[in-house]
């Protein structure tokens, strides 16, 4: 009778032990090198929160760069009127807040105008709006100063999100959201650590395979983030050394993703600064980057030589633009036109400290100027300190060479072509102190085509860009790969260069 | 008495306001501006003059100061220019579980490295001793990012008998979330009765706790030692034997006693240090404390945020020093305060 008993006993603890094990939640991790949380408001976050804001908070649109065509998210549909200054959203209906109250387009219209008069992130996309207007309880139009591309705007990665307007920033910063997605804040620890639930309410239903819960944590240590993808304690990681990912690409647990970003490496030229005041100058050292040694040495193959200014993939780049390329006899005879046959010169480059890719560009291509007879002073700095330096008042007191990093704000070229090269009357991004009329003329007229025309705004965005490959005010160096490592096991990731480092959790599911 | 402690703490005010005067100058004279930090990437040249003006750096310097210390005196830290967060709230985030990490390593220094001591000096110049002295050298001199890394490797990597990271497993703190009450996990789920929480949080401490413990374990070897072997020599101890005392009362009763001072103030002055030794222990192992907080305001110049950090670390060493003193007088009669 003994072993009877055993039975029943090991049947009850079996039927007590397996809901347990049923309801054992669903969770993915994400594994970031830096802090999760920087803003709390989504009227202007501007910075890495984005990672997880995009699994709480939703855009109307959302855009996909490959395809170059809108996904409806809070709206179905839209238009726009023939002059290009009024777009009308027509608004999915039943969709709640996290707070309970409905989305529709006085929210809508809520939530934008918050964004706009708190003037701060990145609200200067909506620049363009005059006025939204509510039509109807799930209709939504903006009346525009002049035209522009709305459906980029409101699918923007930052200062685009539609959260019910009742709360202010006090609020946030408790740790609430107020948004639509598919999670909400379950808890947070400091900016360290971000746990989202799943919220029953989404309007996307929960059926199929979700994620219950997404950590999003700070692993600041890259062997400590290497080791966490290798156990699978993390379905994600990014920033890995170059070495690390090299490393586990024979890991059969670990998959290695990389995508063409938006981010580019440029060299700004100081254009008011002798010698390189010379365009003569500036082209011969377009003539001097290693670029091919960069992208193997320096990015291990993961990315690949620019074409003018524009990114590739985002649309505004074309193969119609000129590319330099490594020539010393090129950049010798360049020289010897504007006066300098054996060089005899010194350049001061700067570039943020931290960054070691950075440092590797600027030393190798420091080699190849040193055959030119050319001093290059590669002098890492804090970015603030970079950027203070690049702004003093006395344009000779200013670096020769600046050497950043660029993303746009929203997937237009605009971002790349005015921030750093458009007059500037107080230097704030156009760090080349570059001022041409008719680019500037041109990159306007594109700006106002995009909405109405795109392949016009196209063919003029690639003339302006033929015009700084001629004015040299400075060079893009190579444009960036996104590189992750990713648990074998997640399904459903696609990494979209609009919306930098953002895993849209709700789509992805561990096989 | 009483005076001579009012005497301290006034004197503790004076050190305090000097290191705030220090730090505050240091901070402003690196080369960086917090309000375009403030306002994020890619701001305009208009969002930067506003966050100047929002944060009050438009102001004299000295303007500056009178109102950080205003400011102090109300409860107010200041806001952290990289996490946007009062300093205070999230110096209240990350404390715990770095002092956490910290008396769990002087606890392993203290049960682990007396005994050595103790044990080493009674065999002295035997293999025993040759032994202990070998772990206090490797304690004091092994480089604490190395010793972590290769624990990491070792216990986690190769045995898997250890957590990498973090002070919970993931799991546990998502299913049985400890109930904070002094942020310090252990003791929290252990007054809880939360017991998954209570196993994880003993297998997480215990890889980055015994890195912070190497230094400090090291010391109290080489120290517990050292004065064993001075009081061992002395001749109330030769009496203690003459009488028959067991060899073993005689060293942990009679000798290690007055032993004790010294060691208990060096351990209380690393306590301070090992506050430090947690810059790198915490990046290591993911802990999420005031070690990682810190150093990542001192890499972006978030001044507000090194300046509590600062205040807060003199403070402690401020204070540590009048405890020391303090109960030292308690143990030894010799000592009078005054």
């Amino acid at each position: 009778m003994l072993w009877k008993k055993i039975l029943a006993v090991a049947v009850v603890t079996g039927a007590m032990l397996l809901p347990a094990l049923a309801e054992q939640p669903q969770v993915a991790m994400y594994g970031y090198h830096s802090e999760v949380t920087v803003f709390w408001d989504p009227a202007y976050s501007f910075s890495n929160e984005i990672i997880w804001m995009h699994n709480v908070y939703e855009t109307l649109l959302r855009y996909d760069p490959f395809t170059d065509q809108f996904q409806p998210v809070l709206a179905e549909g839209y238009e726009r009127s023939e002059d290009g200054l009024t777009w009308t959203f027509y608004l999915r209906r039943g969709v709640k807040f996290h707070t309970g109250r409905e989305m529709n387009a006085e929210a809508v219209k809520g939530a934008i105008e918050r964004t706009i008069s708190l003037g701060k992130g990145a609200w200067y996309i909506w620049d363009a709006v005059e006025s939204i207007e509510v039509v109807d309880d799930y209709t939504v139009a903006f009346h525009l100063k002049y035209p522009a591309p709305m459906d980029l705007t409101v699918a923007a990665c930052y200062s685009a999100f539609i959260f019910d307007p009742a709360y202010d920033h006090d609020w946030y910063l408790q740790g609430h959201d107020s948004g639509t997605g598919p999670y909400t804040i379950e808890r947070f620890e400091g900016n360290t650590l971000m746990v989202l639930e799943k919220f029953e309410g989404y309007w996307g239903g929960w059926e199929g395979n979700h994620f219950d819960k997404v950590v999003f944590k700070t692993v600041p240590s890259p062997s400590t983030l290497r080791l966490m993808v290798e156990s699978g304690q993390v379905d994600i990681a990014y920033q890995l050394p170059v070495s690390d990912i090299q490393a586990l690409k024979d890991n059969p647990n670990v998959r290695i993703v990389h995508t063409p970003s938006f981010q580019n490496l440029l060299a700004l030229f100081n254009t008011q600064k002798p010698p390189l005041d010379n365009p003569l100058v500036r082209r011969a050292l377009a003539y001097t980057i290693p670029y091919q040694d960069v992208i193997q040495g320096v990015l291990a193959g993961y990315g690949r030589q620019a074409r003018g200014v524009v990114p590739y993939g985002l649309w505004g780049w074309s193969d119609r633009v000129k590319q330099y390329t490594l020539s010393l006899e090129t950049a010798k005879l360049l020289l010897s036109e504007a006066g300098y046959p054996e060089g005899g010169f010194k350049l001061l480059l700067t570039y943020v400290s931290a960054d070691e890719n950075e440092r590797r560009v600027a030393e190798l291509w420091k080699s190849q100027l040193a055959k030119l007879g050319i001093e290059l002073e590669v002098r890492g700095m804090p970015w603030d300190s970079q950027w203070e330096l690049g702004q003093a008042p006395d344009p000779t007191k200013r670096q020769d060479i600046f050497l950043f990093y660029w993303w746009p704000d929203y997937a237009h070229p605009h971002s790349f072509l005015s921030a750093m090269f458009q007059t500037e009357e107080e230097i704030v991004f156009n760090l080349c102190y570059y001022s041409n009329p008719l680019y500037d003329e041109l990159i306007t007229r594109a700006a106002e085509l995009a909405g109405i025309d795109r392949a016009e705004s196209i063919n003029m965005y690639v003339e302006a860009q033929n015009v700084l490959m001629e004015d040299v005010p400075g060079v893009s160096i190579y444009d960036m790969e996104y590189v992750r490592a990713v648990n074998a096991k997640l399904q459903g990731y696609v990494d979209n260069p609009a919306y930098p480092h953002v895993v849209w959790w709700y789509n992805c599911w561990r096989g | 008495m009483f005076s001579y402690i009012a005497r301290r703490l006034l004197l503790a005010l004076v050190v305090v306001f000097g290191v705030l005067v220090v730090t505050f100058l240091l901070t402003r004279v690196v080369p960086s501006d917090p309000a375009a930090r403030w306002v994020g990437p890619h701001a305009t040249a208009d969002q930067i003059a506003a966050a100047r003006a929002e944060l009050g750096l438009d102001k004299p310097l000295y303007v500056q100061f009178y109102r950080y210390l205003a400011g102090l005196v109300k409860g107010d830290w200041g806001i952290s220019i990289r996490t946007h967060r009062p300093v205070l709230q999230d110096l209240g985030t990350y404390l715990p579980a770095t002092l956490e990490l910290i008396l769990f390593g002087l606890f392993l220094a203290v049960v682990v490295g007396l005994p050595l001591g103790v044990l080493s000096a009674a065999h002295n110049n035997t293999p025993i001793d040759h032994l202990s002295r070998l772990v206090s050298i490797a304690g004091v001199a092994l480089p604490t990012f190395w010793l972590g890394m290769i624990l990491q490797l070792v216990f986690f990597k190769q045995l898997r008998w250890f957590p990498l990271s973090d002070r919970l497993d993931m799991m546990v703190e998502l299913l049985s979330p400890v109930k904070k009450i002094t942020g310090f996990y252990i003791f929290d789920s252990l007054i809880t009765g939360n017991l998954p929480a209570l196993k994880s949080a003993l297998w997480h401490i215990f890889l980055p706790g015994l890195t912070i413990a190497a230094y400090p374990l090291g010391l109290a070897v080489r120290m517990t030692r050292a004065t064993m072997l001075e009081v061992l020599s002395e001749d109330y101890i030769r009496t203690a034997r003459a009488y028959g005392v067991p060899e073993t009362n005689v060293h942990g009763v009679h000798a290690l006693r007055n032993a004790l001072g010294p060691v208990l103030t060096v351990l209380a002055l690393t306590f301070a240090y090992s506050l430090v030794e947690a810059f790198l222990v915490e990046s290591i192992f993911t802990w999420p404390g005031l070690g990682y907080y810190a150093s990542n305001a001192i890499m972006t110049v978030d001044y507000p945020a090194i300046m509590g950090v600062t205040l807060l670390i003199s403070l402690t060493y401020v204070f540590l020093n009048l405890l020391v003193d303090v109960s030292l007088a308690f143990l030894d009669p010799r000592i009078r305060l005054g």
